[in-house]
């Protein structure tokens, strides 16, 4: 981005700049530079029976200060995926093809895949940091807030004590936290609302460019989870960042991304700009998943319907269309071909043979008969 | 036994746990009503104790004060052979599929091992025939696919649905569902929900369903009852459609309001409720007054801290809250209260 004023958090924007650039977030009229360009991108665990592939061939960009959302459920590979773009994995886990092109604060690429693990070191929290589930502590439960503040800006170079004192009760400010009481507080002394907003000021202690946060909500309260949700909002509205967030909550995504990605066995099915996705879905498996949300608003009862039979064993992925087996709109071709991310227009993609014909008519899912099929 | 008598009461339940902060009050005098072919959804945060509601009533737990009655018959009053009539009649489905299901025994052994302790089969060939009855139930089919598997070759949908056919094993009246883990997909919870409702459309079986998702209540108890729960209190019970699109208490409007839409320009334009305070009151020292006035937008100084409010009827509903109850006596509807801050300008300004 252009606008990088140096303010007490150096990178707060001025309000016209913002404004301009939310006025486009996410849509085709963006014209902010894509600064994280994912190709071909596969990621398998070994396990007794050979390699698993939990991530397959995706491909996806990213623009400065958009907000993506990563949804599917759970073994859809979507963990897998942000974890593997900050080589996070676990042992016996790796990056079997592709590449993650990512652009520098500094205007440089590098190839997130390519980087030795010491450069990584480097970029990871200063330009490129993750907030992880509340539900796993993700903070040292021996060491106060504001030394685990003091220790992660040290290890990256920033040893002015003031200055980190300064930024961190900014930070903690922004996240609607009482700086003085939380500053001195060890982690067990606070609820899981206050660790995880502290999780996300820690995150931005070093201003990164890219912030990927694995399931914000999950295992939180309503009313914290909309704290939660209020806080990254505002965050974005001060602040200079673009965010990858993981989540199986649609709700989350309708409310908080610019853009959606669905992905299902390890595949992206569909992405594109979150209004598109959510009022004219194109991939059956997106319909499937939206259709199954009970609304909360409405004096009226709206009947939902399940997506028919469960998830892929990654182990035995149905050929073709992974979907297929579950898909009302399935032809012969869907058996036999798995369809690449096609482009619809206006910066909106679906994998889907039939993408033309999907509709979010549940009527299309009543006639359906699979058979449930274990192991 | 009186015949006539609802299929659950419980009556003025109380319960507390002693802890190192001291005695807390888990459940605070809560009061619900049962009939046969009910649902009945207790929806709350961590804390607010529908939990310890739902194990009381499963009997699980016995209250401090207070009873439980099942078709009129007090728990603690009963005999050995009612005390076995009334578990075989009220079931329980932990909804935790990973841990509720004994991992070296199929899917057969646990939907047979009910059926032969209670000796509703005269042997394993019955028994087995059964239990391909009750995969039928609930949509695992073809049965064959399932009988013989063990949990770990089940997805976690699956395994839920095989924990409702155990439940339904021994033909209960009652099912007490505790949706404990939140974090289940949501094409599997609506399928299980989908699979409850029919159960209790086709064969009249009652739920009490335990929830912190409003939408989720909304949903499965569209027909019947919620009572919303906050720190061990009922602050608001009634049919479930004017609970949910008409909320009255400030808890419950906090809830309906904080919860995101599966749809970006409505969950957007939502208008929210901005609470006073994020904190869940600690129980082992409640504020004075009405536990949610510290957070309550519209809380009254000198009243909503000093008072606590009862229960009241409100038209068919239940509300525990003052200020509600005083707008609706004066003819108001309830909906219209005055934030805090706006009131205390307005009367500066006078």
């Amino acid at each position: 981005m252009a606008t990088r004023a140096t303010g007490t958090t150096g990178r707060d924007m001025n309000a016209e700049a913002v404004a301009a650039r939310n006025a486009v977030r996410g849509t085709a009229e963006s014209t902010a530079p894509v600064i994280l360009s994912v190709r071909d991108f596969s990621v398998e665990y070994r396990t007794s029976n050979g390699y698993m592939r939990a991530v397959r061939n995706v491909n996806f960009d990213i623009r400065a200060g958009e907000a993506v959302a990563l949804i599917g459920e759970s073994g859809s590979g979507k963990s897998t995926l942000g974890f593997a773009l900050l080589r996070m994995l676990v042992r016996g886990a790796r990056i079997a093809t592709g590449s993650a092109i990512y652009r520098k604060l500094d205007g440089t690429e590098v190839d997130l895949v390519q980087l030795s693990d010491r450069d990584f070191r480097k970029i990871r929290w200063s330009e490129i940091a993750m907030v992880f589930q509340a539900a796993q502590n993700s903070l040292n439960p021996v060491m106060r807030v504001k030394d685990t503040f003091y220790e992660t800006a040290k290890a990256h170079g920033l040893t002015d004590k003031n200055h980190v004192r300064e930024r961190t009760l900014d930070l903690l400010r922004k996240v609607q936290l009482d700086p003085e009481r939380v500053y001195n507080a060890f982690p067990f002394e606070l609820s899981g609302g206050m660790r995880q907003r502290v999780s996300i000021a820690l995150s931005l202690l070093l201003e990164p460019q890219l912030i990927i946060l694995d399931e914000p909500t999950t295992a939180l309260d309503i009313l914290t989870q909309r704290a939660i949700i209020d806080v990254v909002k505002n965050l974005r509205d001060q602040l200079d960042f673009t965010m990858i967030f993981i989540s199986h909550d649609l709700s989350l995504a309708a409310e908080l991304a610019d853009r959606v990605a669905t992905m299902y066995a390890g595949e992206i099915v569909e992405y594109g700009p979150v209004r598109d996705v959510f009022y004219t879905p194109k991939h059956p498996y997106s319909v499937g998943l939206l259709n199954a949300v009970p609304p909360i608003v409405g004096e009226e009862f709206t009947p939902l319907t399940a997506i028919p039979g469960s998830t892929p064993n990654l182990h035995k992925i149905p050929p073709g269309c992974p979907f297929h087996p579950r898909c009302p709109y399935a032809t012969e071709i869907c058996a036999q071909q798995d369809p690449p991310l096609i482009d619809l227009g206006g910066t909106h993609f679906a994998a889907c043979h039939h993408s033309d014909m999907v509709s979010k008519d549940p009527s299309v899912w009543e006639a359906m008969e699979v058979a449930e099929v274990a192991g | 036994m009186a015949s006539n008598a609802p299929l659950m009461e419980l009556d003025h339940l109380v319960r507390t746990f002693k802890t190192r902060q001291g005695e807390i009050t888990a459940v605070d005098d809560v009061s619900l009503t049962l009939d046969q072919g009910d649902i009945l959804c207790l929806v709350g945060e961590s804390g607010s104790g529908k939990t310890t509601v739902a194990r009381m009533a499963a009997g699980l737990l016995a209250p401090s004060s207070g009873s439980v009655r099942f078709e009129g018959k007090d728990l603690t009053q009963m005999s050995k052979a009612e005390f076995k009539e009334y578990r075989k009649a009220v079931q329980i489905i932990h909804q935790d599929p990973y841990a509720s299901l004994n991992p070296v025994h199929t899917i057969g052994d646990t939907l047979r091992a009910p059926l032969l302790h209670h000796k509703l089969v005269s042997g394993q060939k019955e028994a087995t025939k059964r239990a391909e009855e009750l995969l039928e139930l609930v949509d695992l089919r073809p049965t064959e696919n399932f009988i013989n598997k063990f949990p770990h070759q089940l997805s976690g949908g699956q395994r839920q649905r095989v924990s409702v056919a155990r439940a339904m094993a021994l033909n209960p009246r009652l099912i007490i569902a505790d949706e404990s883990v939140s974090m289940v997909d949501v094409s599997i919870r609506v399928s299980l929900l989908n699979t409850m409702l029919k159960l209790r459309n086709d064969l009249g079986v009652t739920f009490l369903f335990i929830t912190h998702d409003l939408a989720v209540v909304k949903y499965f108890a569209w027909e019947g009852n919620v009572g919303v729960m906050y720190v061990g209190k009922m602050v608001e019970h009634g049919r479930t459609p004017q609970i949910i699109g008409r909320s009255l208490h400030p808890y419950t409007r906090a809830l309906a309001a904080a919860i995101p839409e599966a749809d970006p320009d409505l969950t957007r334009s939502k208008e929210k409720l901005q609470l006073r305070s994020l904190d869940i009151p600690n129980l082992a020292n409640l504020p004075t007054g009405c536990v949610f006035n510290p957070r309550c937008p519209y809380w009254e100084p000198g009243l909503c801290d000093t008072i606590s409010p009862k229960l009241t009827p409100v038209g068919n509903r239940e509300v525990a809250c003052h200020l509600v109850v005083r707008d609706v006596e004066a003819g108001g509807t309830g909906l219209d209260l005055v934030p805090t801050a706006q009131r205390l300008a307005g009367a500066a300004a006078d």
